[in-house]
């Protein structure tokens, strides 16, 4: 009956349009910051090295190989390096100047040997538990981080052996070995693959097991640095790729990619969540709006009720209700369009060759709880205003 | 439950002179149970009067105070159980709600109150000559039968006091009767008392008091 009295006087054209806008506004919010989410989160666990980490060199070119310019990196430039400001963390990256032999250790697969370059990197440029990337004299195995062309190459021979091919889970879990070696003396070391690098062509080692070689089996030459492993900071690979260019200096290049187009998207997305975000208070303010203009078309009714002794929270509860509810609805039916949008979206991505993970992450629900609660207080402080305002 | 007027004075009302028997600016007691007539010409504070009794303004000067608390110390809780228990008012212009049927306004108060049920509910109009409209649109109704039904609803709760704004404005005397008959049944019924306003007519029912304002 309250309901029937307070909630007259309806503009239905006015309240469709509000409801439209706040709908379009959740709807917005939740496809971008969904893919806001998905677009950080992509390629992470497929690659050991952090995702603002890269390797560059110098360019080769014919005056580096005639040895008229140096292809090496000097103290200074690695200074001036350290000092960009778009640069988080600079090392140097070592590469073994001894023997190195890599070869399979397990009754599960076929022996197969290759001599091989091995590099040491710190675990802060690493997307790993630093625990797992450290080696001491007497340690169980070496941990190792493979080129991920190394493996199909390892399978390419598997499957030439008539083998069964290995996936990356399964690789983890087979034995290998590293012979290291001079021309006096060789150790054999059990190493243990804990990761895949697209970035990288030699096999990765922790610092201490690259120093430990040189230092039992190393030549005793001056060290020559001619790769610096560099992390950039968070979105900056547009000014990275910019230096490395007005340097001569190259990287592999598929990490520039995905960072510089990791780096495109997610700030495209976060314009579009600002507008998003902006969108849904301009709508949530018109429905807010709206519930003031049918709190001023019914003041009457309001101001009688009140009369009659009904209490304000009884009445401006029906507000409240009244619009919460709708605003559920239209939560609800902008999470059956998101998930419409999503399924299609990223059938497109995944028919294009981009897989994302698919499962929806909390932030995006917390979003939308978080609309809802702002939208439930704002509409609760707006009725109790106007409903008091005729007590 | 007495309601005492302690040198009241309604801002508005401040620039008028009052006589020494006026309500304004003096000492009155309206005590428990009784039946008083408030008598004025047009535009000296009648419905302010009402108003004022009823928490909705306060632009005054001087003190009200209820069962001895101040009026204008009642908290939002206080004056909502008083308007629900202890007073009921019949409006000058009736606050009805035009677009629904006589029933539902009755029953708008009475859910709230849950003080008659529905027989009893449809009986009293019955009494007052309305037991056809029940399910009109009291904005159908004649001015006298509109009066009728706001006068019912007022009765549809619990009350020490019953204030009317000219609530006869519109009834012949036969209906007028009919209606007071009623008020003095629900008035015997809570131990209440009535106070009437009138325009200076003098009344064929039987009061205790009468107050120029």
């Amino acid at each position: 009956m309250l309901q029937k009295i307070v909630l007259r006087n309806q503009s239905k054209t006015q309240l469709v349009i509000a409801l439209l806008g706040a709908f379009l506004g959740v709807l917005f919010l939740l496809v971008s910051v969904h893919y806001l989410f998905k677009v950080n989160q992509f390629g992470a666990g497929s690659e050991m090295l952090g995702p603002n980490t890269l390797i560059i060199q110098k360019k080769v070119s014919t005056t580096t190989t005639l040895q008229l310019a140096s292809n090496t990196f000097s103290s200074h430039e690695i200074k001036v390096i350290e000092n960009k400001s778009f640069v988080q963390e600079v090392q140097p990256v070592q590469s073994n100047n001894f023997g190195v032999e890599f070869a399979t250790s397990d009754p599960m697969l076929p022996y197969f040997r290759s001599d091989v370059f091995i590099q040491s990197v710190d675990a802060r440029f690493l997307d790993v538990k630093s625990k797992l990337w450290k080696w001491e004299a007497g340690d169980e195995f070496v941990p190792i981080i493979l080129p991920r062309d190394f493996l199909v190459m390892l399978n390419t021979f598997m499957s030439s052996s008539g083998i069964p091919q290995i996936s990356d889970e399964l690789a983890k879990d087979v034995n290998f070995s590293l012979l290291l070696s001079n021309d006096f003396s060789k150790k054999q070391f059990r190493a243990k693959i804990i990761g895949f690098t697209n970035e990288v062509s030699s096999i990765l080692v922790p610092d201490s097991y690259m120093n430990y070689g040189k230092k039992t089996f190393g030549k005793r030459s001056k060290e020559q640095i001619t790769q610096l492993m560099l992390s950039s900071k968070e979105k900056k690979f547009g000014l990275v790729e910019k230096f490395l260019e007005e340097h001569h200096y190259e990287s592999k290049n598929a990490q520039l990619v995905t960072g510089r187009l990791k780096s495109v998207v997610s700030m495209l997305l976060i314009v579009i969540v600002f507008i998003s975000f902006l969108t849904l208070i301009f709508s949530s303010f018109v429905l807010i709006q709206y519930i003031q203009l049918l709190i001023s078309r019914n003041v009457y009714e309001i101001r009688t009720l009140l009369r009659l002794g009904y209490a304000p929270r009884t009445l401006y509860r029906v507000f409240v209700r009244y619009f919460v509810l709708l605003y559920l609805i239209i939560c609800f039916a902008a999470t059956a369009v998101f998930l419409i949008f999503k399924s299609q979206i990223d059938g497109i991505l995944h028919s294009s060759g981009i897989y994302i993970e698919l499962n929806i992450s909390s932030f995006t629900w917390i979003t939308l709880v978080i609309s809802f609660v702002l939208f439930y207080l704002t509409a609760l402080v707006s009725a109790q205003k106007s409903v008091l305002k005729e007590f | 439950m007495n309601i005492q007027f302690n040198q009241v004075l309604p801002v508005p009302l401040s620039s008028m002179k009052h006589s020494a028997d006026s309500l304004w600016n003096s000492n009155v007691i309206l005590e428990q149970g009784k039946k008083i007539v408030i008598e004025a010409r047009s535009g000296r504070g009648k419905s302010t009067f009402i108003h004022l009794l009823f928490g909705i303004r306060k632009d005054y000067n001087g003190q009200i105070l209820v069962d001895n608390k101040n009026l204008s110390q009642f908290t939002q809780k206080d004056l909502v159980d008083y308007r629900q228990n202890v007073l009921s008012v019949v409006f000058q212009d009736l606050q009805l709600f035009p677009y629904i049927s006589v029933y539902e306004n009755l029953k708008v108060k009475n859910d709230l109150t849950k003080h008659f049920s529905e027989d009893q509910l449809i009986e009293m109009l019955s009494r007052v000559g309305l037991a056809d409209k029940i399910n009109q649109p009291c904005g159908l109704l004649s001015m006298g039968q509109q009066q009728r039904v706001a006068i019912i609803r007022a009765l549809c709760q619990s009350f020490t006091w019953i204030f009317m704004d000219e609530p006869f404005s519109h009834l012949d005397e036969l209906n007028a009767e009919i209606c007071m008959g009623l008020i003095n049944e629900e008035c015997e019924k809570n131990r209440a008392g009535w106070i009437i306003t009138s325009l200076g007519m003098h009344l064929n029912y039987d009061y205790d008091k009468l107050i120029h304002i």
